[in-house]
């Protein structure tokens, strides 16, 4: 029996060819999964007439952990994204997503090192959207105690056991004094738990320009739904890209691995595209597992194919394949056991 | 010459609107409210979210977050006049605490208001 069984929803577009290469480097890395292939997106609209079938929902509400591709979601159809069902269903409340510098992407920043831990499940992500005149719509921004309160502790405490030492809030109280400002209170109140770390508060709009300014000033981020969404593929830019970009949603008792990036339909089945941030994504779900060995290994292989830039996809220079890039860090990781 | 603002109120365009349901927002400590069909006249609840995500009917995660703030979903068969939505608030209001009520309708037959996760 395996040690671990992992949900596995291979996703659109190009997902099911970058899980497959995540796929392959996992299974190398001395891991003993069990995968249990799962469907999600437009194609389960006609299989089963819902983007989200009951079916992907009872295998992750057993397995407890997912990794996932991309998906896409329908632009203003009355279809609701997948990812975001997920994350309700699930109560999957905070999405973790680290930025660092890559060296192979050769960013201008001395320092960049940021882990942003984006509220997943309120704010106007909360589907409350009314056409309250035949020309006016409103959206409602739900933001509670309990969920701004538990996103900041579940923050404050992985800062703590992960070494970092600054966790600052960002908001935009100054303006949504009741909403925001809740979101504040919850935080300087779970701050107080955490005397050890550094903690503090910036308001939303000069944190994106202290961001693209000086990066390296931020260690920890807490975000509100919304500005973390906008933000973090801002820190993903600051990294170079969606390529590199990982995240994880993680709820009391299940989590989801997913890249930040979307599906890129344009390049599906052409084996083309860069698979690091499912393969990152993946990296995290097995520290959560518990299988921090497995995780360093594949971590340091990707870096050196990374770093000698031979093996490696076209956005980073490259000619090789998803793939035969996949390869070259299994390579690399049997070549560092002997 | 119209200004901008003139020649956007220009552009908008009459639309047929119907009166077709009501979200309610009921606030209890006491979980999940339970209506059952026929209480409230033309109305039938159709689905109950908390935080925006769906709690009744189908799957709910034990884990999920609840606060005591529902979103209640009630639907007419047909379309309703504002009477309607008059005593069904009386009669609503003798069970449940609510905070706040907004009437939903059809533009031109498409739905003016969101579903839940």
């Amino acid at each position: 029996m395996a040690t671990h069984v992992v949900t596995m929803i291979p996703g659109e577009g190009t997902g099911p060819e970058i899980c497959e290469a995540v796929r392959m480097v996992i299974d190398a890395s001395g891991v003993d999964i069990k995968w249990e292939y799962e469907d999600i997106g437009l194609d389960c609209l006609e299989k089963y007439g819902t983007l989200l079938p009951e079916k992907t929902i009872q295998s992750i509400a057993k397995n407890k952990v997912a990794l996932k591709g991309p998906t896409t979601t329908p632009i203003g159809t009355g279809h609701k994204s997948a990812n975001v069902t997920l994350r309700k269903v699930f109560d999957l409340y905070a999405n973790v997503r680290p930025v660092r510098l890559i060296p192979a992407l050769k960013r201008p920043w001395d320092k960049l090192d940021i882990i942003n831990f984006r509220e997943n499940t309120e704010d106007s992500y909360a589907a409350i959207e009314h056409m309250v005149s035949d020309e006016v719509a409103q959206c409602l921004k739900v933001i509670t105690w309990p969920g701004s309160y538990r996103i900041a502790d579940f923050a404050l405490k992985w800062a703590r056991d992960n070494g970092r030492k600054k966790v600052y809030c960002v908001h935009k109280a100054n303006i949504m004094k009741m909403t925001d400002g809740l979101f504040l209170e919850a935080f300087r109140e779970a701050a107080k738990k955490y005397p050890d770390l550094e903690t503090g508060d910036i308001i939303v709009d000069n944190c994106a320009m202290q961001l693209v300014r000086n990066p390296g000033q931020f260690d920890c981020l807490v975000l509100p739904n919304l500005y973390g969404d906008i933000l973090t593929d801002l820190c993903a830019g600051l990294m170079g890209g969606l390529g590199f970009a990982p995240g994880a949603n993680v709820g009391d008792n299940c989590a989801i691995f997913e890249a930040v990036h979307g599906s890129a339909p344009k390049y599906a089945g052409m084996k083309k595209v860069n698979p690091s941030a499912v393969l990152i994504s993946g990296v995290m779900m097995l520290r959560w597992l518990g299988e921090k060995e497995a995780a360093d290994r594949i971590e340091k292989a990707m870096y050196q194919v990374l770093d000698e830039g031979k093996r490696v996809t076209y956005d980073v220079g490259g000619t090789a394949k998803t793939d035969e890039y996949a390869q070259a860090i299994i390579d690399k990781m049997l070549a560092g056991t002997k | 010459m119209p200004t901008f603002t003139q020649e956007a109120i220009a552009t908008k365009k009459k639309k047929k609107i119907e009166l077709v349901g009501i979200d309610l927002y009921i606030i209890t400590d006491k979980g999940v409210p339970q209506f059952t069909d026929g209480e409230f006249g033309p109305f039938k609840c159709e689905f109950i979210s908390n935080r925006g995500t769906k709690v009744w009917p189908g799957f709910v995660s034990p884990d999920l977050l609840m606060v005591n703030w529902y979103r209640c979903r009630f639907m007419a068969a047909k379309p309703i006049k504002d009477h309607e939505v008059a005593d069904f608030l009386v009669q609503l209001s003798k069970k449940w605490e609510w905070s706040a009520a907004q009437k939903l309708w059809n533009y031109d037959g498409e739905a003016g208001y969101s579903k839940a996760y």
